[in-house]
């Protein structure tokens, strides 16, 4: 499949609001990315020409923001539309292997889905784990620095070195990762090499606490993918920092590559999709 | 005789009574106007009065109602316009494609505009700091977008009373300025958050005059295609209005008259329904969708319901359209049953937009609507003619000529000047020695009105949209220093970019409102400068006391006065604004407070630069001429010194500098700058430090020794808070060419020392005078807002 070819869902409902910044990201790859709102999936769309189904596409987005307000409980609503309307057709594109991501709210939505860690099945019956309020009790809006530790099943990461360290900042106020059944899932997600990105200090030290871990996670978890690889989810933002000009500091070091360190994460899961499909 | 018995129910299923003003005497005039809460003048009152005998009638409530909305001060502006017309209207520069509607609107390039307007949400965040200010956020970013524009960052200057203020000095109906500082923040925080738009700058200034009256400005700026730029006027008769977004609800109500009087102890429990109730999710979709509808060239006109509510923008839509229209209340989507048809016109509830449409482009309009999940209802038509119409069932219940209902008042209020110190004064005491130096520094570093606000924008998102290339901090990541101004990059296609600042100085304005406020405009100009951005535009949010009080209108005056004289002289416009007044409670009125929310360009982001040091043995110059001006100043605050004359602005000096450093930054001559303002040179190199994880070395002691001048003191070179002064760090290479530069422009500059260690050290020939850890100076300036929240230190 050519990268001009790959269609990329960017779900959307009200309250997300990092949608464009996604979508952005997709688009100067050279993919085809696409607005698609719950609505259109659901067949509720005013006009049946903007009905949408899934399958229509091979990556499916899950932007930040704070979908209908979070007010129950980051990610909850949404999760619950989509569990009430595309379910299946949800399981089928992950049991086809196709790439589903999710970033801040996007990340929350997939772990009360059940798509992450989704231990026993590719969507849990209730979910395995909860990002919780931050340790700091505040909504924080910081740069953060981050290891790449998956030993090669995640799709998404692919173009960066393992043990390498790049800056993604954070925004949110529930991203403490809590799992459920702690005594045996924090192995099973070591183990099969579900983790994939950890907070850590300039050191890459993963045991550095705040303000290098923005939220209290346990073992600084930033982010995680199934045991397949295909869904993947994390705290920080890559489509914050697709350019290096974005970055907090990049006028201390004038360099001339424009490269921004979370569009790595862009680039793999495109690599991953023409080379698979 | 009672009011009761001077109105006459018009036998509506719904409350709805004739007012018989023509049976009034004067004194019951003015008790109509109290007990129903329209704030009119007994003048006023009579004006009314006699329009309507004119039309041979009486009006309804309804119209009383819309009237006294109307022409509330915060509507019409009836204090403020005299001197703002007399000082600074109109002057407007080849840019500026609009500079009189909800927002300005400026030209970016040749086929992209910016749209920038400035708040205040004073009265409500006084009663409700946390509904208050996130409706304030709320409102500004309607002005925005119904031009047509994609908001695209806010910014907000807060002022608060002290943090540590003792309970037992907290007027009686007043918070605690804690309570409040908390409410607004998080006020803030929860809305500006949640509908995806950054918040890349602000202020915030303690200071006593704001423990009855906090004051909470919001400003928003967005950026549109020119083509897609829409006014607030309708296209002609037999448009549509159409309603969308929230329902219309009973909070909200009398906001804007609200807005137009002295807070009092009663305020708390008597108000609390002026105050509106925000929704970001609705405000979220009504977004995208208003955009939408607009960029498809369905919609004629759009204009955002704030204080005024539906009677304003349905009136003053049809008005700048040269129509009439009339508005079906009974079809306003309301939030609870038994709404009189006055409170469903006046109510200032948020999230509700007006657009006027062909007929026949109604359907796709309301279609784009309801893909959002956006209410949206026809509620009435464009007709010929001036006059605004309202029905409830078919049934007139006003019919008012436009330009009686939009021409509210104008007065040249009376003015009592007060004497204002120009004497230039220094310290009283002997000139301190090394220890106290030492102290006072660090004193100043954790100073509220001078230490990090991380706490606070750490918890605003300030990065969403990724498109903030200069964020409210500096340098190391996990160790920032302050940053002069946000800088954004409003065009994925584009290197161009905005810069944005917020700036006041409320002690300079307190003891003279002229230089006070020159010192503060140009204040802002300095901090976009020091990013590498030409000053382009002003919009201006004056916060004042009670117009009716001499002095205070005098204040108003003086400051207007000193607006004209920057505007005119640097040429940069004012292109929006809002004034404020009223911010006084029965212990006194707010400092004066001319708040500016400055916009630059940046012509390409590559070139931005920062505050924070970049590198060991670098050469650090003072740019400017340091004067005994300490009035005003933080170290004169922390030593209750008696003030002198604040800094004034030499507009030639402050020109050349400006121009000088533009040219140094835009050829990247120097490797980092940073103005001098609140602390002066001492609190400035120090965040320099911070910034940067670098220390310094510097000598003072070729500052403010001219030969025939008096010796000025150490304290007074390392404090001192004149204008138009600058540091810069240099690479040893490029000194001479950044030394003519400066000499071209006739710009004094002393070369100060270098970039080295990491310890601020401070001489003044041999002498040690400051000798400073920079992991000391992070701390207490990092931590300073904690340890007034906090009680320790």
């Amino acid at each position: 499949m050519k990268v001009s070819d790959i269609r990329v869902a960017v779900l959307r409902m009200e309250g997300i609001n990092c949608e464009q910044e996604t979508y952005d990201a997709f688009e100067r790859l050279g993919a085809r990315p696409e607005f698609v709102h719950i609505k259109q999936l659901e067949k509720r769309w005013p006009d049946s020409g903007g009905y949408r189904d899934l399958e229509e596409y091979d990556i499916l987005m899950l932007p930040g923001g704070f979908s209908a307000g979070d007010y129950i409980r980051a990610g909850a609503i949404f999760a619950s539309r989509i569990k009430s309307s595309v379910l299946k057709d949800l399981m089928r594109f992950i049991e086809e292997g196709k790439p589903v991501g999710g970033f801040c709210n996007g990340f929350q939505i997939m772990v009360e889905l059940g798509i992450l860690p989704g231990f026993s099945s590719t969507m849990s019956d209730r979910p395995e784990a909860v990002l919780h309020a931050n340790d700091s009790g505040n909504f924080e809006c910081r740069p953060a620095l981050l290891k790449m530790v998956n030993r090669g099943s995640c799709v998404w990461t692919s173009r960066i070195e393992r043990d390498e360290v790049r800056l993604i900042p954070v925004a949110h106020a529930e991203g403490n990762l809590i799992l459920d059944d702690p005594d045996n899932a924090y192995t099973r997600l070591f183990d099969s090499d579900m983790v994939v990105f950890r907070y850590c200090d300039a050191d890459g030290d993963v045991e550095a606490s705040y303000p290098f871990n923005p939220n209290g996670s346990r073992f600084n978890i930033a982010g995680i993918c199934n045991d397949t690889g295909n869904v993947f989810g994390m705290m920080p933002h890559p489509e914050r920092v697709f350019d290096r000009i974005a970055h907090p500091d990049w006028y201390r070091k004038r360099i001339s590559r424009d490269e921004g360190d979370g569009r790595a994460v862009f680039e793999s899961v495109l690599d991953h999709v023409v080379k698979r499909f | 005789m009672g009011i009761a018995d001077l109105t006459s129910d018009l036998g509506l299923d719904v409350p709805a009574r004739m007012i018989m003003l023509s049976r009034c005497t004067d004194g019951e005039l003015k008790r109509m106007s109290l007990e129903m809460g329209i704030g009119l003048s007994l003048d006023e009152m009579k004006r009314v009065r006699d329009h309507f005998s004119s039309e041979g009638r009486d009006p309804t409530d309804v119209e009383l109602e819309a009237l006294g909305q109307a022409w509330s001060e915060h509507c019409c502006y009836k204090s403020s316009k005299y001197y703002m017309k007399k000082h600074f209207f109109g002057m407007g520069a080849p840019y500026v494609i609009s500079s009189n509607e909800d927002a300005g609107v400026v030209e970016f390039d040749n086929e992209h505009a910016y749209v920038v307007g400035l708040e205040s949400h004073n009265h409500p965040s006084a009663i409700g700091p946390y509904g208050g200010a996130a409706t304030g956020v709320g409102g500004i970013i309607r002005d925005i977008f119904c031009m047509g524009a994609q908001p695209v960052a806010t910014v907000d200057p807060l002022f608060f009373g002290p943090l540590d203020l003792p309970l037992d000095r907290v007027p009686q109906g007043v918070r605690h300025p804690q309570s409040i500082f908390h409410g607004v923040v998080a006020g803030i925080r929860d809305y500006g958050n949640r509908i995806g738009i950054p918040t890349v700058a602000g202020m915030i200034q303690f200071h006593d005059g704001y423990t009855g009256n906090p004051l909470v400005n919001v400003g928003a700026l967005g950026i549109a295609r020119k083509e897609h730029i829409i006014h607030s006027r309708v296209g002609g008769p037999g448009e549509v209005y159409i309603l969308a977004g929230g329902r219309t609800g009973r909070d909200g109500i009398h906001g804007v008259t609200f807005a137009s009087a002295d807070l009092s102890r009663s305020s708390e429990d008597k108000d609390r329904g002026s105050v509106q109730l925000g929704d970001p999710i609705t405000k979220e979709p009504l977004i995208h969708a208003c955009l939408e509808a607009n960029e498809k060239g369905l919609l004629r006109g759009m204009k955002d319901l704030g204080g005024g509510g539906l009677s304003c923008v349905s009136g003053e839509m049809a008005l700048a359209g040269g129509c009439g229209a009339v508005i079906d209340l009974d079809q306003v989507p309301i939030k609870e049953d038994g709404m009189a048809p006055w409170e469903i016109w006046v109510s200032e509830s948020q999230e509700r937009m007006m657009v006027s449409v062909l007929p026949e482009k109604v359907r796709d309009v309301l279609n784009i609507f309801e893909k959002w999940d956006v209410l949206a209802k026809v509620v009435g038509r464009v007709e010929e003619g001036r006059r605004i119409k309202a029905l409830w069932k078919g049934v007139p219940v006003l019919d008012l000529d436009l330009d009686f209902f939009t021409a509210g008042p104008e007065y040249c209020r009376v003015v009592q000047p007060r004497v204002v110190i120009r004497e230039m004064k220094e310290a009283s005491f002997p000139d301190p020695g090394r220890a106290s130096l030492e102290r006072t520094l660090l004193t100043l570093m954790s100073d509220p009105n001078i230490c990090s606000r991380e706490t606070v924008f750490r918890t605003y998102d300030h990065e969403v949209r990724a498109r903030t290339v200069i964020k409210p901090a500096v340098g190391r990541p996990f160790s920032p220093g302050p940053s002069d101004a946000a800088v954004i990059k409003p065009l994925s296609g584009s290197n161009k970019g905005l810069a944005l600042t917020a700036d006041v100085n409320t002690f300079f304005c307190e003891i003279d409102p002229y230089n006070g406020t020159m010192a503060s405009l140009e204040e802002s100009f300095r901090n976009l400068v020091c990013v590498g951005a030409r000053p382009h535009s002003i919009t201006d949010c004056l916060n004042f006391g009670n117009p009716e009080r001499p002095d205070r209108m005098s204040d108003f005056a003086r400051s207007c006065e000193a607006i004209g004289e920057m505007v005119r002289y640097f040429k940069v416009p004012v292109v929006s604004g809002n004034v404020s007044l009223y911010n006084e409670t029965e212990t006194g009125s707010v400092p004066p407070t001319p708040t500016f929310f400055t916009v630059g360009i940046v012509p390409d982001v590559n070139l931005c630069m920062t505050s924070d040091l970049k590198e060991e043995s670098n050469l650090l110059y003072l740019i400017g001429v340091t004067k005994k001006e300490m009035g005003g100043s933080a170290y004169f605050r922390q030593l209750k010194q008696e003030c002198g004359c604040v800094p004034s602005v030499d507009l030639e000096m402050s020109k050349g500098a400006m121009e000088a450093m533009l040219e140094l930054i835009g050829s990247h001559l120097v490797v980092s700058a940073h103005d001098l303002s609140e602390g002066g040179m001492a609190a400035a190199i120090a965040e320099m430090c911070i910034g940067g994880g670098l220390g310094a070395e510097i000598s003072i002691s070729r500052i403010g020794r001219f030969a025939g001048l008096e010796e000025m003191r150490r304290d007074t070179i390392l404090f001192s808070e004149s204008c138009s002064r600058y540091l810069v760090e240099v690479r040893l290479p490029n000194a001479g060419k950044m030394e003519d530069c400066l000499s071209r422009h006739h710009v004094p500059y002393v070369k100060m020392g270098t970039v080295s260690g990491e310890r601020l050290r401070i001489l003044d020939e041999e002498e040690l005078l400051i000798d400073v850890g920079i992991d000391i100076l992070d701390e207490r300036w990092r931590n300073g807002l904690r340890y007034v929240l906090e009680g320790s230190q």
